[in-house]
């Protein structure tokens, strides 16, 4: 499992789904966890963190920048271009699927999601980095 | 009146029974739909709504809900008590509209339709109720849990 200090980033336009991917995250260890309400202010979160973000998972739907643009910045950048990055999204089409994982996005996880199924996609990020 | 494809509000009732499962491990029964206006009208205290155009279909999807019910769900969904809706609580009926119409755009997809949202209105009140101004059939689809009814309405602009 990653690191509990691996500072995690959290983006998402609707505080409640917010609130529920942090609380998963802090049941599985995680200790720094950052919130952003779009791609536009979770990049600049990106920009201004030190240690830096070491996990991102965001939502696809969102104003302003949307998980896709922000998904495509923060790999466009090479300074984080490895940092593992969790998609959630409500609409899972295929071409939608297909379009994340060109645009390099390590997992992606559909909503409606249990605890446990986030928790596993986390870890199979994890498990990716370490082999 | 024109009818409303069946086609079309049943991926709605199944969206809404999964979404309710398995995001905030509630069971909701749905109860017969009727078209508005053959029974009284539910009120209820918060609603998220959503427009929707499709190839077959345009017009809006409302999730209603009793505080009491709101309240209850989002309790479970966040693993918190909440004793009243507080702004921070209110955008949950968005999103679990949000994760309704993604569950039934995938069964719609698959059944050739193409159907596009518009980003969700969230509406707060006491005792309130819908009133359309579409010359279309308006289908409300009752659910019951163990917190009590709620229900969500498809309103149509042209029906197939």
């Amino acid at each position: 499992m990653f690191d509990p200090k691996t500072r995690l980033l959290v983006v998402d336009d609707m505080l409640t789904m917010r609130k529920l991917v942090s609380k998963v995250c802090k049941e599985l260890g995680f200790t720094d966890i950052t919130e952003a309400e779009d791609g536009a202010k979770a990049w600049e979160v990106i920009q201004a963190a030190n240690p830096p973000i070491g996990l991102i998972i965001s939502d696809w739907n969102m104003p302003n920048c949307s998980g896709l643009d922000f998904l495509k910045r923060v790999r466009g950048a090479g300074k984080y271009g490895k940092t593992p990055f969790i998609m959630v999204t409500a609409e899972a089409e295929q071409h939608q699927v297909v379009e994340a994982l060109k645009a390099g996005v390590s997992n992606y996880v559909v909503k409606p999601f249990t605890a446990d199924q986030l928790k596993d996609k986390i870890e199979a990020v994890h498990k990716k980095l370490s082999t | 009146m024109a009818q409303l494809d069946v086609r079309f509000f049943k991926p709605f009732i199944e969206g809404t029974i999964n979404t309710l499962k398995i995001q905030c491990g509630i069971e909701a029964k749905p109860d017969k739909p009727f078209i508005k206006g053959q029974k009284e009208q539910p009120e209820f205290a918060i609603a998220g709504v959503i427009g929707i155009t499709s190839n077959a279909f345009n017009g809006t999807i409302t999730l209603c809900y009793p505080e009491k019910v709101f309240l209850g769900v989002m309790s479970k969904m966040l693993g918190e008590e909440y004793k009243e809706i507080t702004k921070d609580l209110q955008d949950g009926v968005a999103e679990l509209l949000n994760i309704i119409f993604g569950q039934a755009k995938i069964t719609l997809s698959n059944q050739g339709f193409t159907i596009q949202k518009a980003i969700p209105t969230v509406v707060r009140g006491h005792q309130l109720t819908t009133s359309v101004l579409s010359s279309g059939p308006v289908m409300v689809l009752p659910f019951q849990t163990e917190m009590g009814e709620f229900h969500v309405e498809i309103c149509s602009e042209s029906a197939m």
